[in-house]
This record gives C-alpha cells, structure tokens and sequence, in this order.
C-alpha cells in the first residue's frame, strides 16, 4: 500500500537502509526509471522462468532466459539462456558467475549462484514477464532465503496489460485467450515451435513491443501507461 | 550460440542471401540481431533506429514508395531491405508503410559489412537483390503510363467533388437534417462567424440525437464532432488515407488556408483508388472501334499486376476485371448496333460463368448467351447471329478467347428466345444428365450486361422457382461439386499436377478454387438466392441459415487465401513476360504459406464431406 502511494524508489531506498547483504545493497543502489519517461527511452528486461512447478515454497527453478530490450528493440546480444541446477548438494553459494565451468554451465549452475547474476542484470531496470506472479513469487523467496530481505522492482506484465485492454473494450475473455501463444497469434506474430525459457522470454518481448505499438502508435506513451 | 536461439537462425538461413552462408557465421548470427515490431498503418523505418540498418521480415508487409508514390516494392516474409545512404542512394528516398502488422530483425551496419567481406557469394546475392530493386524503381518511375496507376499521388483538393454544405452553430438539428436530406450527403460542416466548428454527421444524429432522446429543436452544436481533424486541399491522398486510418475517423474536412472547400470521406478515397479501373473503361466507352479495344485490353495484365502489388484483394481484382470485361462487351453492342442498325425486337446479353460471378481475372475464355423477347420473328435472326458474331469475334480479338465448349452467344442453340430459354432449362433441372451439369456451371451463373434486363429476371425467376429445394436436381448438383477434390493426400501432403506440362504444380482453380464456387452455386439454387459472386452466395447463404457461422467464415477466408496466391503466381508471371496460368509450383512458397494452404484445402474437404453427408445419393451417382 505504502508502496503504491509513495512509488518504488521510495521502497526501494527504505529497504537499502534496512538491507546488510552486499549483493543486495548493490542492486538496490541504482534508482529505478522515471514513471514518466518515454517507454521508448526505458531498459526493460524480458525474464522468463521454466520450474518444477508453481509453488516457490517447494518447486523449483530449471531454467533462466532473458533478453534486454532498450528503444522498443529486442537486443539478442543481451540474450541468456541459464540452466539451474536442481541438485542440493552441492551448495556453491560463493562461486561468482563467471567463475564457472564450461561443463557447470552445461549441467546447470546452482540458483544461489545464479541469483546475484541476474539481481545485477535487473538492477535499475523495469522487470517484463507474461504472468508475473511465477517468476516474482520466486526471486521474492530466494533474495528472503539468501538476503534475509524483500526482492522489489518496477514490472511490466503482459499478461496484466491483455486483461486490462480486454476489460477496458468491455469485451469478455477466457481464460486461455491471456495465453502467451493465443494473445500473440492474435498480433500476427509467428509461433515459436521451441519452449524454453529464452524463447519464451523473447516471445514475450515481442508481444510487449506489439502491445506498446497498439496504445502508441506515435511511441509517446511512457512508461506508467504500462507498469503493474 | 545460445542453442536456443536456433529457431530465429533457422528462419534467416532459409533465406537468400543468407542461405549463402557457412554454419558458423549463421550460428552466430541470431546474437547480432535486433527485433523491431511496426503495427499495421505505421511508418517504416521510424526515427528509433540507428539509420544504417539491414532490415530482415520476420512476419507481415511492408510496402515502399517513392516520391512519386509509386508502389516500387512490397517486402514480405524473408525479403531485407537496406537503409543506407552510401550505398544505396536510391532507398534513402522511399517511404514506408507497414501494411501488415510486421515483425523484423535489424543487422548493424558494421555486422554487415563483415559479412559481406568475408563471403563473397553473401556480397555478390545481396547486391543483386539491392540493385533489382533500384532498377525495377527506376523501370516503374519512367514509365509513363504507371503513372495514371497510382492514385495516391493525388491531392485530396482532387478527390473533394462538390463544395462542403455549411450550416450555422444555431441551426436546429432538424433544419440541419432536412437540409442533409436534399442535398443527398451524409455529412456538413458547422461555422460560427465563418469559423469552422464542428462537423454534423448522420451518426451523430441517430447517436447523440435520436438515441438520447434530445429535442429536434436545439441547436446542431450540441451533437455536432467538435474537435476536429482537417487537411489541407495540397495534402497527398495517401497521408490523408493514413490519418483517417490511424485515427479511425471516416469524414475529414478538406481546408484551403481557412475556408473549408470539401469533405474527403472514406468513401470518396476507396472509389479513386480504383482510379486506374475507372480510367481504362472511361477509354472503352470511347473506343470506336474493335482494334482500339485490343489496344486498350492489351494493358490488362499490367493492371492485374498493379492491382496485386497494390494489395488488393483476389475478390476486388475479380469485380475490377468483370466490370472491364462488362464494359467491353457493351461497348462491341453499341458499335454492333451502329454497324447492323438497332435490334428489330428486344434483347438481354447475357455473361455467364467467372464473369457473371464477377470473378474474372486478366484474361479468361468467353462464355455467354443471348436471350431475346418472344416477338422474335424467323427473319430477325439474320440480325442477330451478326451481332453475336460481331461481339464474340471482338471478345476474341480483346483476349476472351472463344469458350472451347461453344458456350456463346454466336451459337445458334445459346441465342434463342425467351420461351425456349425456360423450356431448355425446365429440361436441365428435371432431367439432369452429364451434359446439362456441364453446362450448369456456365449457365446457372448467368448475369445480363447489355440490353433490356426485364427479359433476364423473368428466366432466373422460372429458374429459381423451380430448383428451389427440388431435391433430386440439387443432389445431382451436389455431386457433380463434388467431382473436383482439394489436391491433398492422407497425410496432409500436396498432390500434384502428374501431367508433363504442369509437373509438381497445383492446380489451384479447378481443385481450390471452383469447388468453393461449385458449391455456393448449389446452396444458391437450393436456396433461390439470386445472387451470383461467390462470395455474396455464401453471406446470403449464411443469412438463410444455409450455412453455419463457422463454415461460412471459413469458406469466405479459404476461398480468399486461395485466391490471393493465385494473383500473386499470376503477377509473378505476368512481370515474367509468361501468360499467367492456374499452376501453383508449391516451392514458391514459404513453410508458413504452404500450411495456411493446406489448411483452406482442408476447409474445403471439409464442407465436402458435410454436403456429400447431407444429400447422401450424390455419392451414389
């Protein structure tokens, strides 16, 4: 509620006060962007994550793919694709990302490793998922878990977005029409045959850019016309 | 790279000149890219991107103009396009629009030029492809004649025919209306101390009046549109077109500096943006002789070419080349009956098959027939068999060549009077025999053209009334539409043409698209819906509860999308300088295309199924 009122920089500089991890002092040092700059002008990231299930208190992560987009343009430099490593025994909570193996990265790299890779990607950054609640509900339990603290970021959800320009219109929908696939064949946008986590999170991209271009088609909205 | 990007490399690597490329630069291609998406209406390239870009189609349309607003190009599906100003001067110069909702990866400049350094086969394809472009743009700008083809280089001031009715802010909504009535438009403008304030159109009335229930009596400045969107009389039609789309507004008030001289409404731009049509008949009705309406039938397939590139739709060019092919044939009448002397009794000329369905595309065979008054005297048929003559042997010479299967006016059997016409067709329907099904298709689609149409709707009247749910006749139709099947096997797969003339094509108008016709025929008939075009068939169809929604729907889109690639074949080899055909070769086109094909014939065996299921003896013919 404080949070809504008072915006996510406000929450966002409260928390760096309260925080003691230094993984978490350091991403939440950079302010998150201006509600109202251009949308056209914002670094967003497009995060998708595959897990063993639903629940973040007892599923876990599989696989991270994320791709940047900055001036409406999918970068796919900026794009991974990062296994996880399901296996608890082999805690390896000090390794820095960098620091590891070809044959780690191919078997999967532990997520407390992961985890400050991806913080340092977001840092500053608006979060852009298609139903958000999966991969917030999970980076929230894992920075409480590692950090003892909140996980907060500005976020973009096209799924959120569909539903309200569905409810906006006054046109009743299904549940399946908020799909991924259904609202991005309803875009003109190609069908991915491949699921994984980086195309999805691409895929998800281009339905945000093909959203913004439907509200704008000028490119002057700004960024709170699309925020959660 | 990132194994899982394999999906995008896999789309630039079916693509030319990327196809040229060896495993490892494809490999790490897809990292060096960026995607863009440009909704539908939008300009192409926009000002976000870093001006030196290789643009590569992912998914939807791009069309390009110069600045002339002639159509140079359209991208699609795998087609690039360069934005440079050292290399390619020319493209600098074209504008773009996205016509389609359109996906698009960009390759930087400098990624580029690596790979064109590095490959020289990639260097070589993607200079040619660039050059193509510039030398077709040049071709289209030197061309005099294209230049009357492209309407959208008009002004709308052009378009603007008649001064806008003007009424005062304190006009009541019905003086305003009784106005609008008189003078027949749908829309006026509103000033107030010569001040443009407002526009007052028949929607506002029935929304903001009626439907609200607000006096008659008060003034027009409370229902009126007050914010308004003008142009001014220099503006192109194209970016006037491109405002009205972008904005959804339908009336756009045309301004010479202050003073309102028009209303530009939607209807006004779709009637001149068939502009081209309406000047190549302007020319036929003005031909006086059959050699100068060779000449002008000669320009045909340009224009089914320009049609096509200008995204018109297949049931667009069919109604724009049945109405050329009408305006052709009265033509010949009028210099018949200057030649031979006016009729001695009245009579209807009459087209039949794509032509009465309004379907026709550049050139097609002749079918037709001529149906007289029952006054016919025996010695008027002199005059008659002249003028048939006269009009079939013209039709010829225009390119209509004669119907291989004598279907035409000039046979005696097809010029008869009106008392034979129901007597020949009381036979077909009651006796239906392989003979008369043949014929059916030419002759159950008939429409008049030329002379006294009464005669005409007195034989469809008898016609309908009698096939009209008369079970056994339409069974036997039914089965007969179901002589041609989709080309489409067991497992989803094409079937091929096996001749040796057409190998490895598709046949897409006996096995696409006249089974749709065929069948829309029949629920006509069964139906008595007058109605000829296909498409009109079908919607009537569906409002008689004839056919379901959904099949419907689907049959409108599979019979369009069929369409649609058959124009398409039919411009490539137009531009080829080939006679354009019905023979699709399935490798022109995309992985995309081809399931969206399969897909319409799957409609198709579809309905068949259902219709073969619904009048079980057809199956047993």
């Amino acid at each position: 509620m404080l949070t809504a009122l008072l915006g996510k920089n406000y929450a966002r500089r409260q928390l760096l006060k309260k925080t003691t991890s230094a993984v978490m002092k350091e991403y939440l040092q950079k302010p998150f962007p201006n509600k109202k700059d251009l949308i056209s002008d914002i670094e967003i990231v497009s995060l998708d994550f595959e897990t063993t299930g639903l629940n973040p208190e007892k599923d876990s992560i599989v696989s991270i793919g994320l791709v940047k987009i900055s001036k409406l343009g999918i970068n796919l430099q900026s794009s991974s694709h990062q296994l996880i490593s399901t296996n608890e025994n082999l805690p390896e909570t000090s390794v820095v990302i960098h620091q590891i193996t070809d044959n780690q990265l191919a078997n999967g790299i532990n997520i407390d490793a992961a985890l400050p890779n991806l913080l340092k990607i977001l840092s500053g950054k608006v979060l852009l998922a298609h139903n958000m609640k999966t991969e917030l509900g999970f980076i929230n339990k894992m920075c409480h878990k590692l950090y003892g603290t909140d996980f907060i970021i500005p976020v973009i959800d096209t799924q959120f977005l569909a539903k309200r320009s569905f409810e906006r219109q006054g046109r009743p929908y299904k549940n399946n029409e908020l799909r991924l696939f259904n609202l991005r064949q309803s875009f003109n946008m190609p069908a991915y045959k491949a699921h994984n986590a980086l195309m999805d999170a691409i895929a998800t991209a281009e339905l945000f850019l093909a959203m913004v271009q439907k509200m704008s088609p000028e490119n002057n909205a700004r960024l709170s016309d699309f925020l959660s | 790279m990132e194994i899982e990007l394999i999906e995008i490399r896999d789309f630039i690597a079916q693509h030319p000149p990327f196809d040229t490329l060896d495993e490892t630069a494809l490999n790490n291609l897809p990292k060096k890219l960026t995607i863009r998406y440009f909704r539908q209406g939008s300009v192409f390239p926009d000002a976000l991107v870093e001006t030196k870009s290789l643009y590569i189609v992912r998914t939807g349309a791009i069309e390009l103009r110069n600045e002339h607003e002639q159509l140079i190009d359209k991208l699609a599906e795998g087609d690039i396009y360069l934005v440079d100003e050292q290399v390619d001067k020319f493209s600098n110069k074209l504008k773009g629009i996205c016509v389609e909702d359109s996906l698009v990866y960009l390759l930087g400049y400098e990624d580029l030029a690596l790979l064109q350094n590095q490959y020289s086969e990639f260097n070589r394809q993607f200079n040619q492809s660039i050059n193509e472009r510039l030398r077709h743009a040049v071709e289209l700008t030197q061309s005099a004649d294209m230049r009357d083809l492209s309407a959208m280089k008009l002004e709308v001031s052009g378009l603007t025919d008649r001064l806008p009715v003007i009424v005062d802010a304190a006009t009541t909504i019905q003086d305003a209306a009784i106005l609008m009535t008189s003078e027949h438009v749908s829309s006026i403008l509103v000033t107030s101390k010569d001040k443009l304030v407002g526009l007052l159109t028949d929607r506002d009335i029935r929304t903001r009046c009626v439907a609200t229930g607000l006096g008659y009596a008060e003034s027009v400045s409370n229902i009126m549109s007050k914010e308004l969107e003008t142009v001014l009389d220099k503006t192109l039609l194209s970016d006037a077109l491109l405002s009205m789309t972008r904005k959804k507004i339908h009336h756009l008030p045309v301004m010479k500096g202050n003073k309102p001289i028009g209303i530009l409404t939607t209807s006004d731009v779709i009637r001149h943006l068939s502009t081209s049509p309406t000047l190549i008949a302007t020319d036929i009705y003005k031909a006086n002789s059959v050699d100068a309406l060779k000449k002008i039938s000669a320009l045909l397939p340009e224009l089914q070419l320009q049609l096509s590139l200008s995204s018109a739709t297949a049931k667009h060019i069919g109604e724009v080349f049945s109405s050329i092919t009408d305006a052709i044939t009265c033509r010949l009448l009028e210099l018949a009956e200057k030649l031979y002397g006016a009729a001695p009794v009245d009579y209807v000329w009459a087209a039949g098959g794509s032509q009465a369905r309004n379907e026709q595309t550049s050139h097609t065979d002749q079918d037709n027939a001529l149906i007289i008054s029952d006054k016919l005297q025996p010695e008027h048929d002199e005059y008659f068999k002249k003028l048939a003559d006269f009009v079939c042997d013209g039709l010829d010479a225009c390119g209509y060549i004669y119907c291989p299967g004598d279907a035409m006016a000039s046979n005696s059997q097809w010029r008869q009077p009106l008392k034979i016409w129901i007597k020949n067709f009381s036979h077909w329907i009651n006796s239906p025999e392989p003979k008369a099904l043949m014929l059916s298709s030419i002759f159950f689609d008939l429409r008049p053209v030329y002379g006294t149409f009464s005669l005409f709707n007195q034989l469809q009247d008898t016609v309908l009334k009698q096939t009209k749910k008369n079970e056994l006749f339409i069974s036997h139709m039914v089965g007969n539409a179901l002589t041609h099947q989709p080309p489409l096997g067991f497992f989803r797969n094409f079937v091929m043409v096996q001749d040796d003339k057409h190998k490895h094509t598709l046949d897409i108008k006996h096995r696409g698209v006249v089974p749709i016709v065929d069948i829309a025929r029949v629920i006509a008939l069964d139906n008595g819906i007058n109605a000829t075009n296909t498409v009109e068939r079908l919607d009537a169809a569906f409002e008689c509860n004839a056919l379901s929604a959904e099949m419907h729907g689907n049959l409108i889109d599979a019979l369009e999308y069929i369409g649609s690639l058959r124009i398409r074949h039919q411009a490539k080899q137009i531009r080829a300088g080939l006679s354009p055909d019905n023979y699709l070769p399935p490798d022109e086109l995309t992985g995309l295309e081809k399931n969206h094909l399969k897909d319409s014939f799957s409609i198709i065996k579809t309905m068949q199924q259902f219709f073969e299921s619904r009048y079980p003896s057809s199956s047993m013919r």
